[in-house]
């Protein structure tokens, strides 16, 4: 065996037949710098190729991101005595005076730390945004205002903004989750922050632009950026409101980023939809003859479009129809069942679905969550399933 | 806030450690004065048979265990406290090793009646 190897290659390469002492280390202790993370091998590959890091804030519980997943992290205490040993260094050769291998323990472990995939926590997004949404007044003040000095006047007025980096230290999800609900608020960036635009204020915006399109027969599948920012502009928009506009009706057609976007038909309805029911419920044909009216032309509102969106309701002869919103809802499961059920107590599936379609539970289909939290009734075999709390 | 896990070597070149699990405590016998730093615990011995036993004695009590090896590997991460002149007190994590087998020792130890080895 070769001389003054020891530490913990000494125990990994012990040979059948051979033997060795192991003595606490010289600097044996407590040591609670160190500690032991269980890993799996994708996330110790993550973890090489640093892509992880750990999030949230001091008075949270810690969790940790990788590109695309969020972990809780939980401490499993252990009460066998793990002895922890370091691989040979220079340190424990120093003290080593006969040049017999040591074997060192530095620390005996109490447990280690292990990760739980959780779905990131996305409600403080919505709530941090939706605190201060971009709306006409500030569009206004900018106005006033000689350049972007935006930063200094949110601060007088104790308004707090978010960049990516300020949301990334204060929401607890990874980033390719972050982007997704940053998209599902319809959140945009402006001026290096992520801001929801005040719904009154897009329908200015896109009615303008909607009126701009006939003007110039201009096609909604093939929008042109550059074009369609000038001419907000010359409608005395500020142009950096004109792009996000886009944003959040369109989305990009991919043709090696020449600036073409297209109209999503479904965001454009929608929209309308709840600019005419507002907090009202109407009778279901006059809501559909009002919203027909201000679909633009060559657009078609389908009702299926709105689905998440409103509910209806049936008393009598007369169906109602009203906003309700899966985006208004929490995206924890306990919580979003809670509120679904004090909504409404017996649900069926077809109205239910839509409301549950974007929980991501780890671990756990759509069926066990429909058996975690609901109760399945079904009052006679050619009726539908109904829903209620559990 | 955001803390990075960081590495300064690749998975292939990261330090192996090791872990020697038993059940119950070690005590220094109660006659002993002074820190334990550098004082032996005991033998470890890989045996001389078909299994893929060890032996671990410790005073006058033998244990017999296994090497297993980890489902999941442990990462061996330090904490460090650092305090910047520019962002004030940070943390970092830094993965100084990475352990993929324990040698467990699971069995009540067996007293050795006639002594050591």
């Amino acid at each position: 065996m070769a001389e003054g190897i020891g530490g913990a290659e000494a125990v990994i390469d012990l040979k059948p037949g051979s033997s060795i002492p192991i003595s606490y280390h010289p600097s044996f202790g407590p040591h609670d710098d160190l500690l032991l993370l269980e890993a799996d091998d994708n996330l110790v590959s993550d973890i090489f190729n640093q892509r992880v890091t750990l999030r949230g804030l001091a008075d949270e519980d810690a969790v940790l991101c990788t590109k695309s997943k969020t972990f809780a992290i939980k401490f499993v205490g252990n009460s066998n005595s793990m002895f922890l040993i370091p691989p040979d260094d220079d340190d424990t050769n120093i003290n080593n005076n006969n040049d017999k291998p040591l074997v060192s323990v530095l620390k005996i472990a109490p447990g280690n730390m292990e990760l739980v995939e959780v779905s990131p926590r996305l409600d403080k997004l919505k709530q941090l945004l939706s605190a201060n949404p971009y709306g006409a007044s500030e569009v206004d003040a900018m106005m006033d205002d000689d350049n972007g000095l935006d930063d200094d006047n949110n601060e007088k007025k104790g308004v707090k903004l978010y960049t990516w980096n300020d949301l990334v230290n204060t929401v607890q999800a990874s980033d390719e989750e972050l982007s997704v609900g940053l998209e599902s608020l319809s959140a945009v960036e402006i001026d290096g922050y992520w801001r929801v635009i005040d719904e009154n204020y897009l329908d200015v915006i896109l009615r303008m632009l909607l009126h701009n399109c006939v003007l110039n027969y201009w096609s909604f599948d093939d929008l042109d950026e550059d074009e369609v920012v000038s001419s907000l502009v010359a409608d005395e928009f500020p142009s950096k409101l004109a792009s996000p506009c886009l944003r959040v009706f369109g989305s990009r057609v991919s043709s090696n980023g020449t600036g073409k976007w297209k109209l999503e038909p479904r965001l454009v309805c929608l929209h309308f939809a709840r600019q005419v029911l507002r907090d009202e419920k109407m009778r279901l044909e006059s809501f559909m003859e009002e919203w027909k009216k201000k679909i633009p032309d060559g657009m078609e509102g389908k009702f299926e479009m709105l689905e998440g969106e409103v509910l209806t309701e049936t008393i009598g002869i007369e169906t109602r129809v009203y906003t309700f919103s899966v985006r208004s809802l929490p995206s924890t499961p306990a919580e979003r069942f809670s509120i679904l059920f004090k909504h409404r107590s017996k649900w069926e599936w077809k109205d239910l679905e839509p409301y549950l379609r974007d929980l991501h539970v780890p671990r756990l289909s759509m069926e066990g969550l429909l058996l975690k939290y609901t109760r399945r009734a079904q009052p006679k075999a050619d009726a539908p399933p109904v829903f209620s709390a559990r | 806030m955001e803390i990075r896990v960081k590495c300064r070597c690749g998975e292939d070149e990261c330090s192996e450690w090791a872990i020697v699990e038993l059940q119950g405590v070690v005590e220094t016998q109660a006659s002993f004065e002074g820190s334990i730093q550098n004082l032996e615990i005991g033998r470890l011995c890989h045996t001389e048979s078909s299994q893929e036993t060890y032996t671990f004695t410790v005073g006058y009590h033998e244990l017999i265990g296994s090497k297993v090896i980890l489902k999941k590997p442990l990462l061996v991460l330090k904490k460090l406290q650092l305090d910047d002149e520019v962002s004030g007190k940070t943390t970092e994590l830094e993965v100084v090793g990475i352990i993929r087998t324990k040698i467990l020792f699971k069995t009540r130890p067996k007293p050795l009646i006639s002594g050591t080895n």
